[in-house]
């Protein structure tokens, strides 16, 4: 832990190190502003990582798995999800969930701004595509993006500044199939470098991206913003768990209290507050604090993308352990609204490959525990390893007020503050969607030449992205925040993660939490002056 | 805590009949997985021990597929740690994976980049014109 003093000062204090507070950080020190940026978790070298060793496949289960409760450190909060169909999943660390996340990085769609006007439900968005724009361009050169420009689902084509990754064998055979049936299909857009770029080394495709990269190409905020940060001044405390948002003054925020890793409190003084802490942390601690929450929306709301995957084994050989992972195809065929299909919104499907052996041992069902062994394993994993890949399916999730973020009576954290607890039900629309977008993806397999495909309807760990509790919007009754992360109860508290979405389109929500985080801060350093600060 | 000389005994025989050998594929006795692979597995995962060593002290005697699925019923979560455990052993193997042809996640050079071919699989995907709704 860098050190700071038991009562510290600075003009911004930001809660949480992932992609949203590296954002935020860096354009608020690049302003002349002095940052304090709490961050609960650590550092994690690339050599921590464990994706060039033999034993790959085994820390996945337990040191490397993306779900908290699993993994059980002491800087990961625990999370109640017994009445959840769904676990979240993240990471605490410079560099947040990113530091274990896939990469793939997709912009939303522009009719993903406008569901309510389109489908009539849900929510529009207070902007637009075309007002997003210019942040995704922005934060994409940051991430090091690199694919093909002119995705034909996109207006503007979503221009990337780096070149595609290679699509091997298994992007070959799957786009032969999708061309087939006629149906879209784009080279994956990933926040992986395929040339060496600033501070990052070009992707050798080891594939073991979701359990961190150990060859320092993957762009997670740890190399893309914090170096440049801390350098500029940003004051970056590790181990600092936040417990509270202190006011001293009705309607404003004076500061934050954190605990250290020996359990002492520190106080954090700042004229404005900026949560970071992912849609599970931030209404948490929001909730902690009991503030922000005229509207009884703080929590509610929230959306995972509940996720399928179809996977599809073949005669030829694919070398299908080899990366990215990233995601080596895109298709958006199914994206839009068809209501003729009885139900609204769509999924976005990712290509990715297999991975090593252990991905066929287990069988598929509710068979007999000893399914995965005996000569079956054998059989299974010759017929299948290096032959099979995977189109994932990522489904819209739409916003309800009964899935929500709660705090733990029963269960706490290392430093004894409550656990989160997480009410979730996958809805019929949700349901519905997942099993027509399965069925056409067994269609894509077979048409690609799949000897055998199997279904996988969804995922309990698949709690991916988090993103709608502390929804923003102009009214102060129907939202937490304003169109620009700021909190309409506490006029110098921001919110600027995916808690804010309205709704959470069927793309993975990274760049679109970047670029929104950047629109938000920049909206805040323009307007300085007149944001109000304790007294 | 380590595994005592009747434990490893018994996993000797679960590991038997779990990992028998066949498809080109060495067997868990070709390997005596039950020693030094083990023993680098639960090196790496601690964690594993304990609920192993609780499954491989339940009674009886394991000569087929059934009599493992009879205990692992009694068990669910004892069983899965030794499947992780026998499972990481021998695909960690080096035998194993050269008779599968898996040389581990390896690095490769990703400059590549699209192939004259992949375009060519493109143009029909943009030869059909842009496929997002306007708001
Ligand atoms: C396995 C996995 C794969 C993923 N793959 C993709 C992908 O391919 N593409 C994509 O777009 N997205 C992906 N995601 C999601 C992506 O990682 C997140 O959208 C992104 O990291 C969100 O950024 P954030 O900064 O808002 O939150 P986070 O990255 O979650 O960062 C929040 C930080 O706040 C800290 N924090 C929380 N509470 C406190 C507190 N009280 N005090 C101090 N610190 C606190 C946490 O420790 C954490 O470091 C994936 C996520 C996971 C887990
Ligand atoms: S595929 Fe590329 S980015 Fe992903 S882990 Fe491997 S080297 Fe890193």
């Amino acid at each position: 832990m860098t050190g700071t003093s038991l009562t510290a000062h600075s003009d911004v204090v930001i809660v949480g190190a992932g992609p949203s507070g590296a954002v935020a950080a860096g354009e608020l020190i690049a302003a002349g502003i002095s940052v304090t940026v709490l961050e609960q978790g650590d550092w994690v070298p690339a050599d921590a990582f464990d994706g060039a060793t033999p034993h790959w496949e085994l820390t996945q289960l337990r040191k490397w798995h993306p779900n908290p409760n699993v993994r059980g450190r002491a800087e990961d909060y625990p999370i109640d999800t017994s009445h959840s169909d769904v676990n979240p999943l993240m990471f605490a660390g410079v560099g947040g969930a990113a530091l274990i996340y896939g990469a793939h990085w997709m912009r939303f769609m522009p009719s993903d701004f406008r569901v309510k006007t389109l489908d009539g439900i849900a929510d529009d968005w207070p902007f637009t595509y075309e007002d997003l724009e210019p942040f995704y361009a922005y934060v994409e050169e940051a991430m090091a993006v690199s694919g093909r420009d002119g995705n034909t689902a996109y207006p503007d084509g979503a221009p990337c500044p780096l070149p595609p990754l290679p699509i091997g064998k298994v992007g070959r055979k799957a786009a032969a199939g999708m061309n087939k049936l006629g149906w879209h299909w784009w080279p994956g857009s990933n926040a992986i470098p395929s040339r060496p770029y600033r501070s990052l080394q070009p992707c050798v495709l080891r594939s073991t991206c979701g359990t961190g990269c150990s060859d320092e190409a993957k762009a997670t905020p740890d190399r893309t913003h914090w170096p440049q940060a801390i350098h500029q001044g940003v004051n970056l405390v590790t181990g600092a768990r936040v417990c509270e948002i202190e006011t001293d003054s009705p309607g404003r925020a004076s500061g934050v209290v954190w605990i250290d890793g020996k359990g002492e409190r520190h106080r954090h003084k700042a004229d404005v507050v900026i949560l970071c802490a992912n849609g599970i942390g931030t209404p948490r601690l929001l909730l902690m604090s009991g503030l922000a929450n005229r509207s009884g929306l703080v929590g509610r709301r929230l959306m995972m993308h509940p996720f399928a995957a179809v996977m599809g084994t073949f005669d030829d050989d694919l070398e299908s352990w080899v990366g990215p992972a990233g995601q080596i195809l895109t298709s958006m065929q199914f994206y839009e609204t068809d209501k003729s299909r009885g139900f609204v919104r769509g999924a976005k499907w990712n290509c990715m490959p297999a991975g090593g052996p252990q991905s066929f041992r287990a069988g598929y069902g509710d068979g007999p525990l000893t399914d995965a062994w005996g000569t079956t394993l054998h059989e299974r994993v010759r017929r299948k390893f290096g032959r099979s890949f995977e189109w994932g399916i990522v489904g819209e999730d739409l916003p309800d007020e009964v899935n929500r973020i709660a705090l733990s009576d029963t269960q706490t954290d290392s430093s004894g503050l409550p656990a989160a607890e997480v009410h979730y039900t996958v809805s019929d629309n949700t349901r519905a969607m997942l099993d027509f977008h399965t069925a056409r993806a067994v269609e894509a397999m077979e048409a690609a030449g799949a000897i055998e495909t199997s279904v996988t309807s969804l995922i309990r760990d698949c709690g991916w992205h988090l993103m709608g509790t502390a929804v923003m919007g102009n009214d102060p009754e129907t939202s937490v925040t304003n169109t620009e992360g700021r909190c309409h109860d506490v006029e110098n508290l921001y919110i600027f993660d995916g808690s804010l979405f309205p709704t959470s389109s069927g793309m993975n929500p990274t760049a679109t939490i970047m670029a929104v985080a950047a629109k938000c801060v920049l909206a805040l350093i323009e307007n300085r002056a007149t944001v109000g600060t304790a007294a | 805590m380590t595994l005592s000389a009747d434990q490893r005994m018994h996993l000797a025989e679960f590991a038997k009949v779990m990992i028998p050998g066949g498809a080109d594929m060495p067997s868990a006795e070709d390997l005596m997985l039950w020693r030094d692979p083990i023993d680098e597995v639960l090196a790496i995962d601690p964690s594993r021990l304990e609920p192993m060593v609780r499954f491989l002290d339940l009674p009886g005697n394991i000569a087929t597929l059934a009599d493992v699925e009879a205990l692992a019923q009694t068990d669910r979560a004892g069983f899965e740690a030794l499947g992780i455990v026998l499972a990481n052993a021998y695909f960690m193997h080096p035998q194993t994976r050269a008779a599968i042809g898996y040389p581990g996640q390896e690095a490769r050079d990703s400059s590549g980049g699209l192939t004259p071919d992949d375009e060519a699989l493109l143009k029909p995907v943009i030869a059909r014109g842009p496929i997002y709704r306007s708001p």
